[in-house]
């Protein structure tokens, strides 16, 4: 039995290795704030990962280039532990408690999405360490009752309301909306609160259809989309999806007056991707680059902020980007406020705050989430996204028709 | 479980939807104005029961013939070499990557640049068999199968890090758009990468029954050992085979980049694809990939007219797995299998 | 009986990590036992019987659900991983029924795609799952501390018992009738050996902890969705490390699991965006340097092992001229 022998022996031997590995863990100095950023940087999501990561890099720069976050008495110089989760829920689980637990992490950002940040929010509640969710709108992601976990999204009903609002009040006689929507936490979730602002607004919800994630040929859903013959075509889901139901869409002839994806279009590989196809097409976003606010946060104005973010990866912001910087903005104005960067202090302040960002005013409801961002409507003309919708910021008048 | 309720309402509701829809066929929701009616640049589609079933089967043929391409590959591979290459979504990636490049910086149609990537992945194939695949070519089949799925992450990772994840689309100058025949509607574009897929794809079938190569490697597939003692490079055949199978995939990547969004990370999809039509129309045999691909094409159309839009992958799956328990050879397959 | 002690003492002192681990080392010992079970469990299938089964992921995706729905609905959580167990059991007698008659690739495939179709079914029933959407489990209300160790020790007791099933298996008359099958099922069939019963008997046992470990999943992470339940590469993780370690050996899938949550650990911490090709890497250098195994390469450098035991139920009959 030499071999049962030999396996006795590399077992103990293995878990020491374990043992090393694990405790080879970077040492966290004195003076720097250590923030924890699981991010889906390979995988399906990895596009998200990346724009996230831009907007956290950036506060990250500008906060060191300014010489750190002074509290306490102490001026700290900020880090950001990123670990990739692959995409993958459990994995952003995992990640989260190994850079609390291991890499003594102060604050946490949350990993992309509604489904993972809420997933994740569980380690950081039960550990106490206050969690910025950068980019989950969902309501479900906040009603668990949790302390540390803040989102710098309103909910979906933000979006849906006022674009419902502008469609039925234009009088174009739009009176039927036909709502498509991806199997998956957000896209359902968005879709759902679309069709209460629909009912509410007395529209005509003429279908409801899911597609599973993963869909490659929605033809068939739209040869029926086609025969309700709705006003309005609302269709959520991601990048990929969303363009291949722009084709079909074009290649089945189907042309409503008025056309909505939801996420999607607010980003510059959409517009990119989709060219002619995707003139015309109406979003709502948290942000654009167009709000105009002048922040007591480090970036000041939101032109200065747009301006930074040009010189640094020479392009425009997009939503996802400033909620990204945005929640280091936040978190920097919290540590502030409490002087301090005791995760209970931070947490108070964070609930307590009240402040005017680059990105919009911030306030944090019972729930935790964002209540104070008044999320603008677009459509994109001449391949830009241009605002419709506050007053304040508008840059066009929605068009109707058009959709190709 | 709070949503549950809300979530069944829901559920009940998008069920019934789509299953009354295209029967009470009343082309307009509201009685609200003939103008609204007029401005629309819907077709009025006349009775909506038997239009609409022709433009299912339309919808779904268009996808098959694409599909059937994507397998044809696979199946081959499969059927000569008996080595499961999971590898060939990647393939098929890289191909479209090519047309797509090919067209950025040289302007070259997909159609054209279809023997741009099969080239280029034929040589690709030709050479990962060669340097890698064959050294255990004669292990069992969790051994390729366990291999290829590391080569595929190591291909798929390094696309994901030459490309980026984004999403890009071919897009087109002068794009042929729809046209509107006997009532039905007819993308022109689809319809042409659909009847180039299968052109190429019976390109192969002849190039295997009437070159020498081609007979070749029919005989290893029949018998490897007699073919080898009648003189066949055995090896060789196989890294030709895996070469045509890349290549088929490179351009069926190329034809593809006209229809579907072009990122790394679709190269499962086109896996899973290549899987179910290979074992429903019956592997190794070109002409059960078209028969299969025609298969799943309609197959995934139709479930998704009758149980729902987001069923159609579920019921192609669950009917695999059906033909999988009563008719492991596939429709058209006579082989027997192992 | 000095094996018997030295199990004892090992088992005992893994149950031990608690007292020295922070809850990051116990949630890497927590994820080692959960991998242990899988690969320990897909060794008898795959392992002794030699069906490449890639429904690891159908298990673990149906144990998670099931036990999440169950305590969901207010059963405690050992009830809710009990019945994980049997209904991935349950589940894997009508399957294995099904498909078993099928070889190689296509029980291969089969097998793979049955995950895929429990996937789109758990996604599209929205009234019972939540869909897209994820399932919530309740929140343990006890310390952190208190569950890391919690769920550490409950794995551990999985793995353990996992383990005792193999040795079980790889000690009696069925270990024996899945090696026949191995390495000639027509012949296994002509010397007596119930050939359908022995392969359905095997795959209730492949499925049976790996069903458990789904729902103790569920309810270590308070939160499951679809696609990371039922994801492929629960699947393919099992096999590697079972051949990591060595197939159809009783310890293979053990050391292998320890292996390969080092190499993971090591390469995802090292590599922010190429581990999944650091890791492709190292399984081609797998196959071509170590195919048999660790456990093979420690048998190569004797001669041929004597037992018909642990002996040469890992190896292909192509690969061996004499093993049985």
């Amino acid at each position: 039995m030499t071999n049962a022998r030999t396996a006795w022996v590399s077992v103990p031997v293995a878990v020491m290795a374990l043992g090393l590995v694990s405790a080879a863990g970077p040492a966290s100095a004195e003076d720097t704030i250590r923030v924890g950023a699981p991010l889906p940087l390979t995988g399906p999501l990895s596009p998200e990962g990346l724009k996230q990561q831009r907007g956290y890099d950036l506060w990250k720069d500008t906060v060191n280039a300014a010489g750190g976050i002074t509290a306490g008495g102490v001026t700290y110089q900020v880090e950001i532990v990123y670990v990739d989760y692959e995409s993958n829920t459990p994995r952003a689980v995992q990640t989260a408690e190994r850079l609390i637990a291991e890499d003594g992490v102060n604050f946490l950002f949350s990993p992309f999405g509604s489904g993972a940040a809420k997933a994740a929010s569980s380690v950081s509640e039960r550990y106490g360490i206050p969690t910025i969710a950068a980019t989950a709108s969902s309501e479900a992601v906040y009603d668990q009752g949790y302390q540390f976990l803040f989102g710098t999204f309103t909910p979906n009903s933000t979006l849906t309301d006022p674009l419902t609002r502008i469609v039925t009040d234009s009088g174009e006689g739009v009176a039927s909306v036909a709502i498509y929507a991806r199997n998956d936490l957000f896209p359902l979730a968005i879709a759902r609160e679309m069709e209460k602002s629909a009912e509410a607004r007395g529209l005509e919800v003429v279908s409801f259809d899911e597609y599973a994630i993963g869909t490659l040929d929605h033809g068939s859903a739209l040869t029926l989309l086609r025969l309700s013959q709705p006003d309005w075509v609302f269709a959520t889901g991601y990048i990929n999806d969303l363009i291949l139901i722009r084709r079909q869409m074009s290649d089945l002839g189907i042309q409503p007056k008025v056309l909505t994806m939801i996420a999607g279009p607010a980003y510059r590989e959409f517009i990119e991707a989709g060219g002619d196809l995707a003139e015309n097409i109406a979003s709502a976003a948290w942000w654009h680059p167009a709000v105009s606010y002048d922040g007591q946060d480090i970036f000041g104005t939101t032109a200065n902020y747009v301006a930074a973010f040009q010189d640094k990866y020479d392009a425009l912001p997009d939503y996802a980007e400033a909620s990204a910087s945005a929640a280091g903005v936040i978190l920097q104005l919290a540590i502030e406020a409490a002087d301090s960067i005791d995760p209970q202090a931070v947490r108070d302040a964070l609930a307590a705050m009240q402040a005017t960002t680059f990105y919009g005013e911030v306030e944090f409801g019972e729930t935790g989430q964002i209540v104070s961002l008044e999320p603008p409507v677009f459509q994109i003309q001449d391949g830009e996204a241009k605002t419709v919708y506050p007053p304040a910021i508008q840059q066009t008048d929605m068009r109707y028709g058009g959709i190709k | 479980m709070k949503g549950s309720p809300l979530a069944q309402g829901v559920g009940h509701r998008a069920g019934r939807a789509s299953l009354t829809r295209p029967l009470c066929g009343h082309p307009l929701p509201e009685g609200e104005g003939s103008d609204a009616a007029s401005n629309r640049s819907f077709l009025v589609l006349p009775g909506p029961t038997p239009m609409l079933y022709a433009q299912i089967l339309l919808n779904g043929l268009l996808l098959g013939g694409l599909y059937a391409c994507i397998a044809v590959g696979f199946s081959l591979v499969w059927g000569v070499l008996n080595v499961i290459n999971i590898l060939h979504g990647s393939f098929v990636v890289l191909g479209s990557y090519i047309a797509y490049f090919a067209h950025v910086h040289w302007g070259l149609h997909p159609f054209l640049s279809i023997f741009l990537s099969g080239g280029v992945l034929f040589v690709v194939g030709y050479a990962v068999q060669r340097g890698v695949i064959n050294r255990v070519i004669a292990a069992p089949v969790l051994t390729t199968l366990v291999l290829t799925f590391g080569l595929d992450l190591i291909v798929n990772n390094g696309m994901l890090l030459a490309f980026t994840a984004d999403y890009r689309t071919v897009r087109l100058e002068h794009p042929l758009g729809s046209q509107i025949i006997g009532g039905l509607v007819v993308p022109l574009d689809r319809l042409a990468a659909m009847g180039l897929a299968v052109a190429l794809t019976v390109l192969l079938f002849f190039t295997l029954a009437r070159s020498k190569i081609g007979r070749a490697i029919v005989a290893v597939r029949m018998d490897a050992q007699a073919a080898a003692l009648m003189g066949v490079d055995v090896p060789r055949i196989y890294a030709v085979t895996f070469g045509i199978g890349a290549l088929m995939a490179g351009a069926a990547g190329s034809l593809l980049s006209l229809v579907f969004p072009i990122s790394p990370l679709n190269g499962t999809e086109f896996l899973g694809i290549a899987f179910v039509v290979c074992v429903l129309g019956g592997l190794g045999s070109i002409s059960g990939a078209i028969v299969g691909g025609f298969a799943l094409g309609a197959i995934q159309s139709f479930g998704a007219l009758w149980i729902g839009p987001e069923h159609g992958l579920t019921i192609a799956f669950a009917l695999l797995l059906l033909l999988l328990v009563v008719k492991p050879t596939g429709i058209m397959g006579r082989k027997g299998y192992e | 009986m000095i094996r018997l002690v030295l199990g004892v003492a090992v088992v005992g002192g893994a149950a031990a990590v608690p007292l020295v681990a922070d809850n990051y080392l116990l949630r890497l010992g927590t994820m080692l036992a959960m991998y242990a079970v899988l690969a320990q469990s897909w060794n008898i299938i795959g392992g002794y019987a030699g069906y490449p089964s890639f429904a690891t992921a159908a298990f673990f995706g149906l144990g998670a659900y099931a036990g999440a729905l169950l305590q969901g609905a207010g059963a405690p959580m050992p009830l809710a991983w009990a019945f994980a167990c049997v209904v991935a059991a349950a589940f894997a007698a009508l399957l294995g029924s099904a498909i078993l008659h099928l070889k190689g690739h296509y029980f291969a495939i089969a097998s793979l795609v049955v995950a895929e179709v429990l996937l789109e079914i758990t996604t599209s029933w929205t009234s019972l799952t939540g869909g897209g959407m994820g399932l919530n489990l309740p929140i343990l209300r006890i310390p952190v501390d208190a569950q890391a160790r919690l769920f550490y020790w409950s794995m551990l007791a999985l793995a353990v018992a996992s383990f005792v099933m193999a040795w079980l298996v790889a000690r009696g008359r069925i270990g024996f009738a899945l090696r026949c099958i191995k390495q000639n099922e027509d012949a296994a069939a002509m010397v007596g050996i119930d050939t359908t019963f022995t392969k359905v008997v095997a795959f209730v046992l492949s499925a049976l902890f790996v069903g458990g470990a789904g729902a103790m999943y569920a309810s270590w992470v308070f939160y499951i969705e679809p696609p990371d339940v039922y994801a492929v590469l629960t699947s393919v993780k099992p096999i590697v490390m079972t051949l990591l370690g060595g197939a159809g050996t009783l310890f293979g899938p053990i050391i292998g699991a320890v292996l390969f949550l080092i190499m993971e650990e090591t390469v995802w911490r090292t590599f922010l965006s190429v581990h999944a090709a650091v890791l492709g890497l190292i399984i081609v250098a797998l196959i071509f340097f170590l195919p048999h195994g660790v456990l093979g390469l420690v048998k190569r450098r004797r001669p041929a092992a004597p037992t018909a035991g642990h002996g040469s139920a890992g190896q292909e009959p192509a690969n061996r001229g004499g093993g049985a």
